[in-house]
């Protein structure tokens, strides 16, 4: 039971981890983090003073440090100056396992407390760590908003690789574009929709121009995935032009999904499927205007050739 | 935007991260837990290719080589235009004709390792369009040069590339490699045909070279960017 409880513990904090990608950029003064982190897990292993877990936690961890040991070697070194000593760097939980953790028991607060460093406060507190773990982050809380959106990220991705693995079996049909695009956006905006009330706030901080760069990178990357799984090869500037309009189409469909009021957010899908299927007439007029041109201009070269042979333009005298 | 997720990857290499280890930034096709080496890029079921690889690497030698041969079909088109209809044209034609190959091979690399193409793609369109004719307006001689000065700036370039990737991991590069040899072989050989072709008699040759070398280094510059 300690052994199942310690492996759900390390898959969720190797999925934090994994999902922590994407704020790589984002670590804020991390040598005063590392700090208190050292400081916390001094207190936090004399807390875990029960033989039966300890022993058994470290030794999994064990195994699975010497994986991803590349990285892991990138970070002990750092760590390691904080005081902690090399030795312990086996059964030692990467700073960046940690914090994961502690974000992700965060959540469960952030409909009380908002996206703030209370609500990293008491995760930290259910997690046996010290409130003070919250100066580990950032002030405003951004760490959270984004380790939210890339687990939330990570989530589609799951999801869109299982839809597309049950139609390759052929357990599923294949959608058509516009459905695929609704169902994925539908299915982003639904892991928000616990959090709604707090939205608004946590996209205002997204847009700080500290977090700029980071939550920018994200949605590329959430749209982009999309875009691959609906089976976009385009390798021209449609390439561009497809993202950009499911960006926009995402981006107003928030919006429209944060004040919405109408039972499990009805108004908000009929929106996004009108957004799309207006994208799609527009995708398809474009296509129109394009051959309507290029017979048209064979048309009127037609004409002109016919006009100088009537008029007998083309023949030398 | 793109210039932004192009970043990324930079920064996070400059925090010491091992490449191809989160060279890919979440929510991205590429995560998952339990990497076997180190890399973050998840095995999906057709992307077999991504994994390991340093994807910074390899998104800007793809970006930038699509961009090329992209910009090479233009320019023979251009040629072709006006010259199509002259003793040059059967010749011209041919080089066009392995020029397409290689971006159609190009296409699908893209497709294979997602990367983005580079948003400069409609000027290079108008660009190697309107140098194609133009070297061309100065006579067969003037598009042979056009022919030698970008085939050995794209050769010179291609070695580049062939050395980046030996530097990093030859094994897992080697199809990679590979393409991007057979496609240098090919731009060597049409460098060599325009040499054969009188491309050195051409007006102001050394001038022609010397600007429209420059120009490729500056295109390959910005495509690997931007």
């Amino acid at each position: 039971m300690a052994a199942a409880a310690a492996g759900s513990l390390r898959r969720a904090g190797w999925r934090l981890w994994r999902g922590r990608a994407g704020l790589r950029c984002q670590l804020y003064a991390p040598q005063q983090g590392l700090h208190a982190s050292a400081a916390l897990r001094r207190a936090s292993e004399e807390q875990r003073k029960d033989p039966p877990p300890s022993p058994s936690t470290q030794q999994q961890y064990d195994p699975q440090q010497t994986d991803p040991h590349p990285e892991q070697e990138a970070w002990n070194p750092q760590s390691s100056y904080t005081g902690q000593g090399g030795q312990q760097s086996e059964d030692y939980e990467s700073e960046e396992q940690l914090q994961h953790r502690i974000l992700t028991a965060a959540l469960e607060f952030v409909p009380e407390h908002g996206w703030t460093a209370e609500a990293i406060a008491e995760g930290a507190k259910t997690l046996g760590l010290s409130a003070a773990a919250a100066g580990m982050f950032h002030s405003d809380g951004s760490e959270l908003i984004l380790h939210f959106v890339s687990q939330c990220n990570s989530k589609l991705s799951d999801l869109l690789e299982e839809e597309q693995k049950q139609v390759q079996l052929g357990e599923a049909e294949k959608k058509p574009t516009d459905q695929f695009l609704r169902d994925a956006v539908e299915a982003r905006l639904r892991m928000v929709i616990p959090y709604i009330e707090k939205w608004p706030q946590a996209v205002s901080i997204l847009l700080l121009p500290h977090n700029i760069p980071s939550s920018l990178n994200l949605l590329t990357s959430m749209i982009d995935d999309i875009w691959h799984h609906a089976g976009d090869q385009s390798t021209d500037i449609n390439w561009y032009t497809r993202r950009a309009v499911l960006t926009g189409i995402y981006n107003t469909t928030e919006l429209v999904m944060m004040q919405d009021t109408s039972p499990d957010f009805e108004d908000t899908w009929r929106f996004l499927e009108n957004r799309v299927a207006d994208a799609m007439n527009m995708s398809s007029a474009a296509q129109q205007v394009q051959s309507t041109g290029k017979a048209l201009a064979q048309g009127l070269m037609g004409a002109a050739v016919t006009i100088t042979n009537l008029t007998g333009l083309n023949q030398r005298r | 935007m793109a210039a932004v997720a192009a970043l990324t990857p930079a920064l996070r290499c400059s925090l010491g991260r091992r490449h191809g280890a989160l060279s890919a930034p979440a929510g991205r096709c590429g995560r998952r837990p339990f990497p076997a080496d180190g890399a973050s890029l998840r095995p999906c079921s057709t992307r077999a290719a991504l994994n390991g690889i340093n994807k910074a690497v390899v998104d800007r030698i793809i970006r930038v080589d699509h961009a090329g041969e992209f910009g090479a079909n233009r320019i023979y088109a251009g040629q072709m235009a006006v010259l199509g209809r002259s003793a040059a044209g059967p010749l011209i034609q041919q080089m066009w004709n392995q020029e397409k190959e290689h971006l159609k091979k190009f296409n699908e690399l893209m497709i294979a390792y997602r990367v983005r193409p580079t948003v400069l793609l409609p000027f290079w369109n108008v660009a190697g369009f309107v140098l194609g004719a133009g070297s061309s307006l100065l006579g067969k001689k003037g598009a042979m040069a056009c022919t030698v000065a970008v085939e050995e700036s794209i050769s010179d370039h291609y070695n580049n590339q062939i050395r980046t990737l030996m530097e990093e991991d030859p094994e897992k590069y080697k199809e990679l490699m590979q393409i991007i040899k057979q496609c240098r072989d090919d731009e060597l050989e049409h460098h060599d045909i325009g040499l054969e072709h009188d491309a050195e008699r051409a007006p102001a040759y050394s001038v022609l070279k010397t600007v429209i070398q420059l120009g490729c280094k500056a295109a390959i510059y910005l495509s690997e960017r931007i």
